[in-house]
């Protein structure tokens, strides 16, 4: 708790000393930060790799851009209610997706993002189609108050969303309830004798986990001030799981590491070349194969491991 | 327009469209059915077997050398990378070969841009093929119609393969006890490498073919990897017979799709594989739910 509130206060300070452009790349971190952990929950606690992550984020991006659109309900509300959309949603899919285990329930995830990627190209009132959702506000309110419209202020929200998703998330790890998770994880069959439901976990999981990354969806569309199709793409499925890999899976903070690792060696090799994709995809096989623990697992090698993982 | 002609001429180009998926989804499954490895490069061996056929078109000027040299050079990188990186994985669960395939998708398409650019390359229909026919009074390039031969071949040719040669006999051993394949004294390492260069040598004979008709270029790979997928879902992951109807089934949904409900078709493809898989978690001929 001691270092949450120190990473917390670190991070609140950090628009008295950075330029603009760094609080840019700074808030898309957090956002990414939130959209990784989210994925956290499935493949580190209950070992359901999804490869269809990006249904979570561009659910919660194309609601959260209709809802700033055609309403006047204010920013952080918007942001919540997408979470919350796509959380719900997400129990159909779960319930569908859950029949299979393995390899199979990552195919299944992978099609259901792929159906709504389809849909989204189709469906222009509500998507726009491949043209996407343009000129999203970042509505002001509650209570009047413009604070949250402006950079520093919507840099906040994004913070305050990322450790309140962190908090809720870690309670949840921790409670019974992640309990058996980890007992999903490490041994169905046994769980499943135990007398526990797994599947209804994993159901309840899959929601808790579409509706942090729908939020971060939800951030992104005020951030950028436009949703399209990329957001829902298979691409962007695959990144976030290299940034849960690459931080850690099965810590909540790595894959938060992870995402901020990744947007900063994106950002630095783009400067320096085109071909950024190249040295990732490198660098992302050197962790399968030499350090399946992630950037957290390297730094705790050589310390007693914690417990309660 | 008359009924019968059209719809003579839609199913043989579904038909030519399924061959073209069917050396993706055999190839899948093949691994698959072998190796327990789910090949996330597979759109991207693809790829590369249509920019090797356009580079050895450009140089020989003959397409049939290209159709021979694709398919060897994409199957020995496939083997080499299976040499090289994937041997060091056994042991571990079947995502970190999804992860690590995933990694090389990313490299491979850089690499293929830097070497190739990032212009779609168009790769001339051999003079032999470049003609139309007239099936029922209505026009048909012969190319579609040799695909869809060649697509029959090559699924016969693996079938054979596999049943009658010692090397398949030792890749179906594999496939069922590759403990036991190895305790009776057969490298079973030299099988895998060699089903996953076979196996991507596949996708790169489907590379070449399907060069001259979409041209070769960047955007093949994810969408390849996809339908693959969707194939060999459809079919039951490691099922060869399975993949020869997802083909089929994917590829006159794609055509007759988009001629009736062109908003609707690429769904419809995504729903059909839900629906199999709601049903028939393992896929139509899968064996494991």
């Amino acid at each position: 708790m001691r270092t949450t509130l120190a990473v917390a206060a670190l991070l609140a300070l950090m628009p008295l000393g950075l330029p603009p452009y760094a609080m840019t790349l700074l808030t898309e971190a957090l956002i990414m930060g939130l959209f990784a952990m989210s994925l956290d929950l499935m493949v580190g606690y209950a070992r359901l790799i999804s490869f269809g992550h990006a249904a979570a984020y561009g659910l919660g991006a194309y609601t959260c851009g209709n809802i700033l659109l055609h309403t006047d309900i204010p920013l952080p509300f918007a942001v919540l209610l997408s979470g919350l959309f796509s959380g719900t949603v997400s129990i159909g899919v779960a319930w569908v997706c859950t029949q299979a285990t393995g390899v199979s329930f990552s195919m299944l995830t992978l099609a259901f993002a792929q159906l709504l990627y389809a849909v989204a190209f189709k469906w222009t009132d509500a998507t726009g189609a491949s043209d996407g959702l343009a000129g999203i506000p970042r509505r002001p309110g509650p209570f009047g108050t413009t604070f949250f419209a402006s950079k520093i202020g919507f840099y906040y929200l994004t913070m305050a969303c990322l450790f309140g998703g962190f908090l809720f998330a870690r309670a949840l790890v921790r409670s019974p309830f992640g309990a058996v998770l980890r007992g999903i994880r490490e041994n169905e069959a046994k769980t499943l004798s135990l007398g526990y439901n797994t599947r209804l976990y994993k159901i309840a999981v899959v929601a808790a986990s579409y509706m942090l990354g729908g939020m971060a969806g939800a951030l992104y569309a005020p951030f950028a001030g436009f949703a399209n199709t990329e957001l829902l793409f298979w691409l962007l499925s695959g990144q976030v799981l290299i940034m849960v890999i690459v931080g850690g899976t099965g810590t909540l903070v790595g894959p938060i590491l992870g995402a901020a690792f990744f947007l900063f060696v994106q950002q630095q090799l783009s400067i320096y070349t085109d071909s950024w994709a190249l040295f990732f995809g490198v660098i992302f096989i050197g962790f399968v194969l030499f350090a399946p623990q992630g950037i957290l697992g390297l730094a705790r090698r050589g310390r007693p491991t914690e417990q309660h993982r | 327009m008359d009924v019968l002609p059209f719809l003579v001429t839609q199913c043989l180009n579904a038909l030519s469209q399924a061959a073209l998926l069917f050396f993706l989804g055999c190839g899948l499954t093949l691994i698959f059915g072998i190796m327990r490895i789910v090949n996330f490069a597979h759109g991207a061996f693809f790829m590369l077997g249509a920019y090797v056929g356009w580079s050895a078109v450009r140089l020989t000027g003959n397409f049939w050398l290209a159709l021979i040299a694709a398919p060897l050079l994409v199957g020995g990188f496939g083997a080499a990378f299976e040499l090289g990186i994937l041997r060091r994985l056994y042991g571990r669960d079947g995502h970190a070969f999804l992860m690590v395939t995933f990694g090389l998708t990313l490299v491979m398409g850089e690499v293929i841009r830097l070497l190739w650019g990032v212009e779609a390359l168009q790769v001339q229909i051999p003079a032999a093929l470049s003609d139309i026919v007239f099936i029922l009074d209505e026009p048909f390039p012969i190319y579609r119609l040799f695909l869809a031969g060649s697509g029959i071949v090559v699924g016969l040719t693996i079938w054979q393969f596999l049943e009658r040669t010692r090397l398949g006999l030792l890749i179906r051993a594999t496939s069922q006890n590759a403990e036991m394949v190895h305790a009776l004294g057969t490298d079973v390492r030299l099988v895998r490498s060699a089903v996953f260069g076979i196996g991507c040598g596949l996708a790169g004979i489907g590379g070449v073919l399907a060069a001259p008709m979409v041209t070769a270029s960047l955007g093949m790979a994810p969408n390849a990897v996809i339908d693959t997928f969707v194939i060999v879902i459809i079919g039951g992951m490691g099922s060869f017979l399975g993949s020869m109807i997802g083909a089929l089934l994917v590829a006159f949904v794609q055509v007759f799709g988009s001629y009736y409900f062109p908003d609707l078709a690429m769904a419809f493809m995504y729903l059909i594989m839900l629906t199999i898989l709601v049903v028939r978690p393992g896929g139509l001929l899968g064996k494991e739910a």
